[in-house]
């Protein structure tokens, strides 16, 4: 029943989302020396999300991407950013890397900030408030 | 739970890699004044696992860098010429010292990017903790 409280749901995709989002951003800086290696990213999260027929999941853009069984939910695919490449031909930068993955974690603390406070609201609603 | 450990399985192995590149920088550095020697060069390439891409990188083959070996004026050295002059490497000081910071500041980005990833999956359990 707590599945389909909406806040839930969305703190819990956002939680999902930067987990993804991180393990891309590993990618990118993994590769930060690899030439012709292009970075990616995923798309905004406000895109990722959507809400269709009242429930609300996140849109899986191309079909076959996700691997299904080593992702907690099918996310968006990766997307090739379009930045200036060095002269091997990479496209990473390790500087927007690092500030991007700052931004990761603060939308992850937030989503856990938030499912716990709705948690506790919950807890007290049922009496036991901690 | 598994992107963040995917993250850091990234991370580690982009660690990896640069550590090797600073060994290669190392033994260029300790040969410097080898005569004859040729100064190693490895890049770097995604690792595939049949046929896909796992965003892991390693260090690909090991090369010579065939650029002409430096002539040194010497005739009071046991490989001098008739000439007076020998080969000397073809390490250059500079270059070597540079790739071994790119070396080192790209490890760091992994570091970061590893460490982070370790807490945001600590922040997860947090909740359970409750």
């Amino acid at each position: 029943m707590f599945d389909r409280l909406e806040i839930l749901q969305l703190a819990r995709g956002l939680s999902a989302y930067s987990g993804a989002r991180q393990s891309v951003l590993a990618e990118n800086v993994a590769n930060a020396n690899t030439p012709g290696y292009r970075a990616r990213d995923l798309p905004e999260f406000s895109e990722a999300y959507r809400t269709s027929t009242g429930m609300v999941d996140l849109r899986q853009t191309r079909a076959g991407h996700v691997s299904g069984e080593d992702q907690l939910s099918p996310l968006a695919t990766p997307v090739f950013e379009d930045l200036q490449a060095d002269p091997t031909g990479n496209t990473v930068s390790v500087e927007h890397e690092l500030t991007r993955a700052a931004d990761i974690r603060s939308d992850h603390n937030r989503a856990l900030a938030v499912y716990s406070s709705s948690l506790d609201i919950i807890r007290a609603a049922i009496g036991r408030a901690r | 739970m598994t992107d963040f450990s995917q993250a850091r399985s990234i991370a580690a192995s982009g660690m990896a890699a640069q550590a090797e590149r600073l060994r290669f920088v190392s033994e260029n550095l300790s040969n410097a004044d080898t005569p004859g020697y040729r100064r190693k060069v490895t890049s770097f390439e995604e690792v595939l696992e049949a046929g896909m891409r796992t965003g892991k990188v390693q260090t690909g083959p090991v090369e010579l860098d065939q650029k002409a070996l430096e002539r040194v004026y010497d005739p009071s050295h046991p490989m001098a010429g008739a000439d007076g002059y020998y080969d000397g490497s073809n390490v250059n000081m500079v270059v070597e010292i540079a790739d071994a910071r790119e070396a080192q500041r790209s490890y760091e980005a992994n570091l970061r990017v590893f460490d982070q990833a370790r807490q945001m999956s600590r922040n997860l359990f947090e909740l359970l903790r409750r």
